[in-house]
């Protein structure tokens, strides 16, 4: 978390760059851009350009018969680059500027360099039209992008000009939280998952089905049961190779720590991090659930139930350690945790099989999910520059609306009808285009139709994962891990600038420190007795400081 | 040492009589060398004094694209205190200066004594060959190093786990092992770097004399008296600049490295300056403090050259200026 | 003549030692190589050594050179290491040689000055806006003009420089030679093992660069071959392929390799021709022309 609002009263000089100086096109709407409601820039000069124009009430097709191009930024993804140069190569994209006559001129940087590039659009002053980035991500966050001018308020054109991403807005209270900052604005076109605690929940524990079977036993419910089922892993050599070779708990990408454990502490009510317990906000660690949690992995450390290596695993020993049959348990997710070990399976082993196990039942008899489920609005989204030419933001919105109309939203989830799905009822089957494509994986295939396999401005439908599942245990997964109560996680918050620079400053020492003594406890090198001495030293390196900060952006979200 | 006199000459007389005569005197004396230099100072001025004024972004909030750097707020030193009050201050600060003490002790010589024991080999074919083979690892990028280092060390047949075996050892797990972070970081950069850094040394061992060699045998010099007289100080100069710019360079480590190659477990020895900033996630986020950090490491690896620099010159050998 | 008995011991040593030294530098090469070539199954069900391939398929070099961008990501790297590493010659002589010349009036002023950007720098966003300000964005000069002198290795040709007998320039002074023709005539023929040295390194860095073309360039035309092969290696990772990757597919690690290997080859070609500088007495010879 590393966002910051810029106060207010900072945005009135905006105009006075000398190095990267406004140019004159957005110097009328750089200082205007107040984050204030009331009178903005963007209603006034919507007064000047139509007068008083009705809102719509549907996207016009064609939007307009003018030529119009949108100058459009987005980073490619690796899926779509498996068969395509671009998105507007995209089947869905295609068929979009048929039908609203609006062409886009797309701009990628390269894989995995979005960070970097985009750091540097920002500071200059030929920005394209729209940018859709984790914004997040972006340097000071949202707000200091529409503080500085470099991405404009969006409220009154949506008002006005997108009556399907206002039905949303208008009709789940939780969207319309999530989609505003702190003080009501609303900067994107956001990715939205309206479904939100089916298509969040598709990550969690996963166990070996078979094992379990071999050895007579149920998916294990407590935290006992999965010490036993753990114990008969590591004694019952359930891979059948008259070795005691079995890690009967791993993970991977721990980024050299044991976090991966912490799938584990809602067993006991708490978290790794900061947390809701008994109506208040603490910091996990502090909490003594948590060290009973830390003896508990200390004991299954001890006796060899988790894989030592679970602090280095990379991908590629934890792929080894999977279709090797040496892993018992681990957390993933429905397609990389699950799917994927299937298909890489299925010939050398037919009896492989996997299921989602609930995180072990905690306080008051209930599964507590280690992250939040609720999450309809993530933080991508596409976003308006003050680069944009005013009198084409009407036709920009209209046409960012479009993904969320009904029309959009099939074409965007589904692709196109009778060529990459088809539907039945109101159930979605994809073609064997999608499934059983010669040349591309089926997340491949599809990311050359729809955005829903990726991710990008759209009302994600929950049937394209329906359609994608297509081993009975990953949907059982889904479904056991949807229904796990999040109750102790917190809502996404913003945090001002200056919460930030004290979030980075004094949160990383403490987060550096947790996870070399937690290391330590359960690896043995430090004795559980050193914990009273562990929470006094979190204390005396200032996390009172940074559970306020908490509090006060919780109190912020609350008011929206 | 005759022209480094004229040149001390040439300094000291410049102030006491008529400093416009002088450097006219002076200019159209070496007019051709200013004329190359032209060029040179104008690259230098342009592109890295040109950006320079980013450095002041050390002592502001944060920096905003439209306002432009002169315009963010000043907090003055607020970003280099923040940084000497965390916590780990003494501890990164001492991780990093002992882990570049150790990767100069163990790193520096290697290059030479490669350089030196290729200088011995009298069969051509197989000199090139080493040196050939010998650079190669350089090519492979530190994902990949650290990669293959992490598929080496795994406890169930990874290649340091069997050698260990044979020799009656049970295996480790090297990557969360508090003594094995600063070998293997060293000794993995060596086995990368030493070919590449070799050819400078090389190259200097070719610039001898022949002739010197000639009389050192007349003389009756054996292979290892020629080493001594003749070869060491023909490489002298080139490995003491190589020495002094090494010591400018003690604040750096490699980033992305030592996050690779770290865990929790290791942090004690392996957690530096960089890797710590960049865990805090400022450095994305925060160009600020970013900047502050990278100057506050400037300031003491250019102050240990300048130093390094004045005591060579002291010895009367080598040295940058 | 006759070797003594210490020194045969030491020649056999020094075989073996640097015989050890090929084993070990070759290893991670040919570990890349057996690995890019191997089945992908095998692969990732083994924990070979890889001292020679596990299975056998070249899919994965198919499918790189499938890429039409690859063809031009060469032709583009080619006309940045050679134009780039020529003007970096030329300029790093240029300051080289007048900065090696001790008579020069502010000399040391001038290499404190130089020397200081060593440590300082404006930062990334400075130096872009820079850039972009000389209208150097999306075009080619954008990776050679930012990049003209490296001044590590400009201390080093300095520092050899230095070590130029001073009669051979006195003489050549007598002679009327200005300073361009002694530069030019005198002080680079001499220089040839250097001279190889910034070329094996200068060529190195143009090729290697990633981060100058990411900044500076937006044209997918002008993009070098280590962007491309980048974008290949991420468009076919395991991650990437996510929950699709079968077996029929999972060829991610290899071709992660074999990117490796395309892009290694060529310039790794280029040091065994310019070893043929390192001989001793170059200076010597050069001399007497």
């Amino acid at each position: 978390m590393k966002n910051k609002v810029l106060p207010v009263v900072m945005t009135t000089f905006l105009a006075a760059g000398l190095i990267a100086g406004c140019s004159d096109k957005d110097s009328g709407s750089g200082s205007g851009t107040s984050t204030n409601a009331s009178t903005t820039e963007a209603g006034g000069k919507t007064d000047t350009a139509g007068g008083e124009e009705a809102a719509l009430t549907s996207i016009p097709l064609p939007i307009t018969t003018e030529p119009i191009t949108i100058d459009y930024w987005r980073a490619n993804d690796a899926k779509l680059t498996a068969s395509l140069q671009n998105f507007g190569e995209m089947a869905a994209y295609k068929k979009k500027e048929e039908l609203t006559g609006i062409k886009v001129n797309w701009t990628h940087p390269p894989l995995g360099q979005q960070g970097d590039q985009f750091n540097l659009l920002v500071s200059t002053n030929d920005m394209p039209d729209v940018i859709y980035y984790n914004w997040a991500s972006a340097v000071g966050g949202p707000e200091k992008m529409l503080a500085d001018g470099r991405i404009i308020r969006l409220n009154e054109y949506i008002d006005k000009y997108a009556p399907n991403l206002k039905k949303l807005i208008d009709s789940d209270p939780d969207i319309k939280k999530q989609i505003s900052l702190d003080d009501g604005t609303i900067y994107m076109f956001p990715y939205i998952r309206s479904d939100a605690r089916k298509l969040n929940g598709t990550s969690g524990l996963v166990l070996r089905k078979d094992w379990l079977d071999k050895l007579n036993l149920s998916v294990p419910k407590t935290i006992d049961d999965w010490y036993n089922v753990l114990k008969a892993f590591r004694e019952k050599d359930p891979n059948g190779n008259g070795k005691k070779d079995e890690l009967p708990l791993t993970g991977k990408d721990g980024a050299g720590t044991l976090n991966r454990l912490n799938d584990f502490a809602p067993a006991f009510g708490v978290l790794g991090g900061f947390q809701f317990k008994d109506g208040a906000i603490v910091y996990g660690p502090l909490q003594p659930e948590y060290k009973q949690f830390i003896e508990t992995m200390t004991k299954w450390y001890a006796e060899e139930l988790v894989d030592p290596e679970i602090i280095t695993n990379d991908g590629k020993a934890f792929d080894y350690k999977i279709t090797s049959n040496l892993v018992g348990a681990y957390s993933g997710g429905v397609f990389s945790g699950m799917g994927k070990y299937y298909n890489l399976m299925k010939e050398a082993n037919p009896s492989f099989s996997l299921a989602g196990a609930a995180w072990p039942i905690g306080p008051a008899g209930k599964s507590y999910a280690t992250f939040n489920l609720g999450g309809k609005v993530l933080t991508y989204g596409e976003a308006i520059t003050s680069s944009a030419d005013k009198d084409k933001i009407k036709y920009i919105v209209q046409w960012m609306d479009f993904n969320y109309s009904p029309q959009g939203h099939d074409l965007f989830n589904f692709g196109i009808e009778g060529e990459s799905y088809t539907k039945e009822g109101d159930t979605i089957k994809f073609t064997d285009q999608i499934m059983n494509n010669p040349k591309l994986t089926y997340d491949q295939a599809l990311a050359a139709y729809a955005l829903s396999i990726m991710d990008g401005p759209m009302d994600q439908d929950s049937r394209y994962l329906d359609a994608l599942l297509a081993y009975p245990e990953q949907k059982e997964a889904n479904t056991i891990w949807m229904g796990a109560d999040d109750s102790l996680t917190l809502p996404g918050l913003r945090f001002t600038e200056d919460e930030s620079r004290l979030n980075a400053s004094v949160m990383t020492p403490i987060s550096t420190y947790v996870s070399e003594m937690v290391t330590k406890f359960i690896t043995g090198k430090t004795p559980i007795t050193e914990y009273d001495k562990f929470t006094k030293t979190i204390q005396s390196m200032g996390i009172d400081q940074i559970t306020k900060i908490y509090e006060d952006s919780y109190k912020r979200y609350q008011s929206r | 040492m005759e022209l480094i006199r004229q040149e001390r000459a040439a300094d000291s007389a410049a102030v006491p009589r008529g400093r416009i005569t002088f450097l006219r005197r002076e200019l159209v004396r070496n007019k051709y060398l200013y004329l190359m230099l032209v060029p040179v100072l104008a690259y230098y001025l342009i592109f890295h004094y040109g950006p320079m004024y980013g450095l002041m972004m050390a002592f502001q909030k944060s920096y905003s694209p439209v306002k432009g750097i002169f315009a963010g707020t000043w907090v003055g030193l607020d970003n280099f205190t923040t940084f000497f009050n965390s916590y780990y201050f003494w501890r990164l600060l001492r991780n990093t200066l002992v882990l570049s003490f150790y990767s100069i002790v163990l790193g520096f010589p290697a290059p030479i004594i490669l350089a030196l024991l290729l200088h011995e080999v009298r069969s051509k074919a197989f000199k090139r060959t080493v040196q050939t083979v010998s650079y190669l690892p350089h090519f492979i990028s530190v994902v990949v190093i650290v990669g293959m280092l992490s598929t080496f060390s795994a406890l169930d047949g990874g290649l340091f786990n069997v050698i260990r075996s044979l020799f009656g050892y049970e295996p480790m797990m090297f990557f969360t092992e508090q003594n094995m972070f600063r070998p293997m970081y060293i000794l993995s950069n060596i086995w990368q770097g030493a070919g590449w850094s070799s050819i400078i040394f090389l190259a200097a061992l070719a610039n001898i004399d022949s002739q010197l060699y000639e009389a050192a045998k007349i003389d009756g010099a054996g292979r290892w008296k020629q080493l001594l007289h003749v070869t060491l100080p023909g490489i002298m100069p080139t490995m003491i600049v190589m020495l002094i710019l090494r010591l400018g360079a003690v604040m750096n480590a490699d980033v992305q490295k030592i996050l690779l190659m770290q865990t929790a477990s290791t942090y004690e020895v392996s957690d530096v300056i960089s890797t710590f900033v960049y865990r805090s996630g400022v450095l994305e986020a925060n160009y600020t403090y970013s900047t502050a950090i990278g100057l506050l490491n400037g300031v003491v690896n250019f102050t240990l050259l300048v130093v390094a620099n004045a005591i060579s010159r002291k010895a009367n050998s080598s040295s940058l200026w | 003549m006759k070797q003594s008995f210490g020194e045969r011991l030491f020649d056999g040593m020094n075989y073996l030692f640097l015989s050890l030294v090929i084993v070990v530098s070759a290893y991670p090469m040919l570990y890349i190589f057996n690995s890019s070539v191997s089945d992908p199954n095998e692969l990732l069900h083994s924990r070979s050594f890889m001292f020679w391939p596990e299975g056998f398929q070249l899919d994965a070099y198919k499918q790189v050179f499938h890429n039409p961008k690859i063809y031009s990501g060469y032709m583009n790297t080619l006309f940045y290491v050679v134009f780039g590493t020529a003007f970096n010659l030329l300029m790093t002589a240029l300051a080289a040689y007048a900065l090696s010349r001790s008579d020069l009036y502010g000399r040391r002023f001038m290499m404190k000055l130089i020397t200081f950007t060593m440590f300082f720098g404006g930062g990334m966003i400075p130096t872009f806006l820079l850039v972009q300000n000389l209208g150097l964005v999306n075009n080619r000069l954008a990776l050679i003009l930012p990049a003209a002198i490296s001044t590590f290795y400009f201390i080093i040709m300095k520092t050899n420089f230095e070590s130029i007998p001073g009669e051979m320039l006195e003489s050549a002074k007598l002679d009327g030679a200005n300073d361009f023709i002694i530069l030019f005539r005198i002080v680079l023929p001499v220089s040839k093992a250097i001279l190889a040295v910034m070329t094996l390194y200068y060529a190195v860095d143009h090729w290697n660069d990633y981060m100058g073309p990411l900044l500076y360039l937006r044209h997918q035309d002008l993009y070098p071959i280590q962007i491309i092969l980048r974008d290949i290696l991420l468009s076919n990772s395991m991650e990437a392929m996510g929950p699709g990757a079968d077996t029929g597919f999972a060829i991610g690690e290899n071709i992660k390799y074999a990117t490796i290997i395309i892009s290694t080859i060529p310039i790794m070609l280029v040091y065994p021709f310019i070893q043929k500088y390192f001989v001793q007495g170059a200076l010597i010879g050069a001399v007497k022309q």
